[in-house]
């Protein structure tokens, strides 16, 4: 039995009704589908619009070039929370540090892709359809994503949104080749008033088969699934509740609003967030600083109001940004834009750690940008697998390609195990060309002792690490390369009694 | 649940996430002092709204790639409710008649007829730029409440102009260009530059591109909106030359980045004070102090040309590329015809545009006279815009002349997502399926209806349209069947862009009827005959279904 046909049997008899009063709408009734995969985990992506500067939001406080290129922009050692001996926070994120360090928050540096675009729209589109930089993808990943459980979305559609995005979301993210799986939500009472008051019930012709039915099939598509979902969303938020205060920002509303949904019981997989403002080509001082304030005030009263009502477990909040900026201010007291940037992920069940390092600020690109550590189609991979436990092939659908997780969810959940490999095996390292340190991963089939190896391409050993017994499973291991030149080196790994081999370049 | 009238802070408590309109503003322009007392000012108010974007096309269908002039044979009132839905505000039903009575190139050539240009909103668009240090705070603090007021009485104008046009696409086309070379005016803060550059749109809007695009770059609006007058030989900002190349000329993927860099470096030493610039445009070139001390003099290599380049000989070299009047014929195609663009027929009107000294008006008139325009694909394929939406809708119902608050316009208008004058930034609106979404769609249908029963969000009026009077209009003595099934075959015929299916004429009918018989319902009946309560109804009914939505 296929995955998807599991889900529909299993939840086709559970009669989770809804008031929506499905008959009058000449539409077959539905069986009461739920939407959440095996899991009732929910994740919450925040989208810090307009391009962070991450330089300035994770600060490299050991870089003289950071401080010797940004003469106003640069935040002093001293004024920065510490997070260890390079990183630091901006001052204005203490919350963040303290997530941190009581293991709440994992930090990743260096997301982007490569070749990164610097025009807001190109980059904003690439991060939403999870495409390559030179590909244009006509649907979003979120939307390919939940297409695989929702083939027939919105004919079959589940009694939950599928995804909800606040006001002034970029519906691309959302798009199938069909339809669109996102629900766009405001304050839900003056929705689900004015929706309610002004929806026409009644039997439909079919559209014409012209490029004017097509439109008129998606206006009348948004028609009535605003007004189905207006109902859902607006009683589920009259039972939720909040616990704590919030911000007094836009921001702040939609994570309180988001609060109230679950706490009311929606459940809806997978929410869109926006905090607006950060192309901070001009006088970014103060405007980051409070902008980074809201951020980290909402969020720490989002998790506080999650966890006072036992709700925290379930939700992983991911901060995405369509680029970062230069590592140089302009002269207009601000920064231009750049290309990768730090991914912030928070909840009870993140791995507290340091994913990366800091951007080296000698070697970058032509442009005189960062290089990436990781690709943000990584970020999204581990999503869906790690956090959702969705099948490894479902998120290579999604992009086309297979993306190597990064391991910053704590408790994966993995409906299938993968099975052991027969024999000790090893996977591309990432990144490759590298600078200065790349991740080797490799999977055991049994409980075996370790041992890698870096060669020159003469066969001389340059390094070895002895890793003692290792678990069976997927294991990851960062080579640094900072003491090496540039040039392509051989990785060896010895395990299991077989030895592998894998040819990686640094690039300085 | 609360009830009717809805604040606009309730609606827009969730609604708008950002202050971009912040964020862009110049912090040293026109004086540090002024710009903090305009900063705060802005940030008492609540912020504009914008609909998010959306990026979908449909599958291509077969559509006739045919440019060549339309037969006559398909002239008829469902091609002339096209051409003059898509070209112009609110088109009424004899004007539809009467286009389809002539022959087509007569209907598209008429609607390139010269018109006179509008009364200028107020004395104040002459108002010179102020001595602001010469000010108190509380005399900036005056000006600027007096600023804001003049630029929505500009917005009112504009709006006004629109419903009040002609059967002519002058006032479509200014639209079009506001859109094209999107400027807010929260950012550029002089009434008067919005004024100026809206007469620029109006004056050279159907003539030759280059000349619009001289007069847009170095008018005192584009000036401060894109920083030019911020970017000196030092410190070049490259914010107009990559908007010039990106949005304004070749479209992405035709230059480098080098290409940018060099071009604003030529951009540099035009400064404006907010009504009046250093740039002479007889001769091309800026002057004064500022043009010679900011002013890059060196040499520039463009798009593989070399040279002391300045703004106009970067212009020159843009025009000089093939893919700028492609670019601009794909604008122009996007909003007059469809999103998925036909290459083949874009091609040929970029050719069109160029063999004719890039004169706007000959790739439309080509257009508008092709097979390719009138495919029955398009009809109805447009979903509207809300300016043209509403402001197409009062025109249609006769209501043009009537006294609206300016506030009943400002107000619909920001919620729905097209508050002219302030576009969400400068690749303008993003239209198409992005005006549709579950939460504008509910307001555009309840913010139509309030031109029948006078309830909007934003409170009530006591005026509506005279539904007799445009039934009235429509109907026709010698056409078959009784008046009610001809008024409701006609009313599907103005209001939607798709043909009016057999169900929803039987559905509209039976609301105008209420129960009765067809011929219970008299074309003639008096004012207070509570038939008109139905055809009311009628009218809020029509604006409900989807079908409304597309033109």
């Amino acid at each position: 039995m296929k995955r998807r046909d599991f889900i529909k049997s299993a939840f086709a008899l559970s009669a989770f009704g809804t008031q929506i009063p499905v008959m009058a709408l000449g539409r077959k009734n539905r069986a009461g589908r739920r939407v959440q995969w095996e899991t009732d985990r929910i994740v919450i992506l925040i989208k810090l619009n307009g391009g962070n500067d991450g330089l300035n939001t994770v600060i490299p406080i050991q870089d003289n070039i950071y401080y010797n290129n940004r003469p106003t922009l640069a935040i002093p050692q001293n004024q920065a929370l510490t997070i260890d001996d390079e990183n630091a926070f901006h001052p204005s994120l203490s919350a963040f540090q303290a997530l941190y360090q009581s293991g709440n928050m994992s930090l990743i540096h260096g997301i982007g892709y490569p070749q990164g675009n610097l025009s807001h729209f190109r980059s904003s589109d690439i991060w939403v359809t999870g495409s390559d930089a030179n590909e244009y993808l006509q649907t979003g990943w979120i939307g390919r994503l939940l297409e695989q459980e929702y083939p027939d979305f919105p004919s079959n559609a589940p009694d939950h949104p599928l995804a909800i995005q606040f006001n002034s979301a970029n519906l691309l993210e959302f798009k199938t080749s069909e339809s669109n799986t996102g629900m766009m939500v405001f304050d839900p009472e003056t929705m689900y008033y004015i929706i309610n008051g002004q929806y026409v019930a009644g039997q439909n012709d079919p559209a014409p088969d012209t490029y004017g039915g097509e439109e008129l099939d998606f206006v009348r598509e948004v028609d009535l699934l605003s007004f189905e979902y207006a109902e859902v969303i607006n009683e589920t938020a009259g039972h939720g509740s909040n616990s704590v205060e919030y911000p007094n920002s836009n921001l702040g509303y939609q994570l309180a609003l988001t609060a109230q949904m679950i706490s009311g019981g929606l459940e809806t997989p997978i929410y869109r967030i926006y905090q607006h403002g950060y192309d901070t080509h001009a006088d970014q001082e103060n405007y980051h600083a409070q902008l980074l304030m809201d951020l980290n005030n909402s969020i720490l009263a989002f998790m506080e109001d999650l966890a006072n009502q036992g709700l925290m477990d379930k939700v992983m909040i991911v901060t995405t940004s369509e680029f970062g900026r230069r590592y140089f201010e302009n002269g207009s007291f601000g920064t231009d834009h750049g290309t990768s940037a730090p991914c912030m992920v928070f909840g009870n069940n993140v791995v507290p750690e340091m994913f990366g390092e800091q951007p080296s600020l000698t070697n970058l690109d032509q442009f005189e940008n960062l290089h990436i550590q990781y690709d943000f189609r990584q970020l999204y991979s581990s999503i869906i697998t790690d956090w959702f436990g969705l099948d490894q092939s479902i998120a290579t659908t999604v992009f086309n390609q297979g993306f190597e997780t990064i391991p910053f969810v704590q408790t994966p959940l993995s409906v299938k195990n993968p099975p052991l490999p027969a024999k000790f095996k090893m996977h591309s390292a990432y990144p490759n060309p590298f600078n200065p340190t790349t991740t080797l991963s490799y999977t055991l089939p049994s409980n075996e002792s370790v041992t890698i190896r870096l060669l020159n391409l003469r066969g001389r050993v340059l390094k070895t690490h002895r890793l003692g017994v290792q678990k069976a499973g997927k294991h990851l291991f960062k080579l640094d390369g900072r003491s090496l030149s540039s040039g392509t080196y051989i990785a060896q790994m010895e395990a299991a009694g077989s030895i592998l081999h894998q040819k990686i370049t640094l690039l300085k | 649940m609360s009830g009717l009238p809805l604040s606009r802070r309730e609606f827009l408590k969730g609604g708008q996430a950002s202050r971009p309109d912040l964020d862009r503003l110049n912090p040293n322009w026109p004086t540090k002092r002024a710009a903090k007392r305009i900063r705060t000012y802005l940030e008492k108010k609540p912020p504009i709204y914008h609909p998010p974007k959306v990026d979908e096309i449909p599958p291509i269908l077969p559509v006739t790639h045919s440019t060549q002039s339309l037969r006559n044979i398909d002239w008829n009132m469902g091609a002339a409710k096209h051409l003059l839905c898509r070209t112009m505000f609110g088109p009424k039903y004899p004007e539809i008649k009467a286009a389809s009575e002539n022959p087509v190139q007569i209907a598209v050539s008429s609607l390139f007829n010269t018109i006179d240009m509008p009364e200028p909103p107020g004395e104040w668009v002459n108002e010179p730029a102020p001595q602001w240090d010469a000010l108190t705070e509380d005399e900036i603090d005056a000006l600027i409440e007096q600023y804001n007021e003049w630029m929505w009485d500009l917005g009112y104008w504009w709006m006004k102009n629109m419903m009040r046009n002609s059967v002519n696409i002058w006032e479509m086309i200014t639209l079009f260009w506001h859109n094209f070379f999107a400027t807010a005016q929260s950012k550029v803060f002089f009434p008067q530059a919005m004024y100026q550059q809206n007469n620029v749109f109006r004056q050279y809007g159907l003539g030759n591109f280059k000349e619009l695009l001289r007069q847009v770059t170095f008018g005192p609006a584009m000036m401060i909106w894109l920083d030019i007058h911020a970017s000196k030989h030092e410190e070049p900002n490259e914010n107009f030359a990559r908007e010039l190349l990106e949005l304004f000329t070749m479209g992405v993927d035709n230059y480098t980045q080098d290409d940018i860099v060099e071009a604003s470096r030529a951009f540099t030493g035009y400064v404006t004070n907010g009504v009046d610039t250093n740039y002479n445009f007889e001769e091309g070139t800026g002057f004064g102090w500022w043009w010679n001390e900011w002013h890059d003099f060196g040499p520039k290599t463009f798009l593989g040309q070399t040279g002391n380049f300045n703004g106009d000989d970067i212009i020159d070299i843009i025009m000089e590329q093939d893919a700028t009047a492609v670019h601009i014929c794909t604008r122009l195609y996007k909003w007059f015809v469809y999103e998925n663009v036909d290459e083949t027929v874009v091609n040929e009107m970029a050719d069109v545009l160029r063999n004719n000294d890039y004169n706007i008006s000959n790739a439309l008139y080509f257009l508008f006279n092709s097979e390719h325009f009138y495919d029955e694909n398009f009809r109805g394929a447009d979903i509207q815009n809300p300016v043209t939406l509403m402001q197409g809708l009062i025109r249609k119902c006769g209501m043009e002349d009537f006294d609206f608050s300016l506030q009943y316009f400002i107000h619909s208008q920001e919620f729905l997502g097209m508050l002219p004058l302030e576009p969400p930034d400068v690749s303008g609106w993003p239209g198409y399926r992005s005006w549709i979404n579950s939460i504008t769609l509910p307001v555009r249908k309840l913010q139509a209806s309030s031109v029948i029963s006078g309830d909007s969000p934003w409170g009530q009026f006591d005026i509506g349209a005279d539904v007799r009077e445009l039934a009235q209009s429509m109907y026709d003595p010698d056409e078959e069947g009784y008046a009610s099934e001809q008024i409701v075959k006609k009313l599907g015929f103005l209001f939607f862009g798709n043909p009016l299916s057999e169900n929803l004429e039987g559905r509209m009918l039976s609301v105008l009827l209420d129960g009765a018989e067809p011929y219970d319902w008299s074309i003639n009946a008096p004012e207070n005959d509570p038939q008109w309560n139905r055809m009311r109804d009628l009218m809020i009914y029509i604006m409900r279904v989807p079908e409304f939505q597309l033109a």
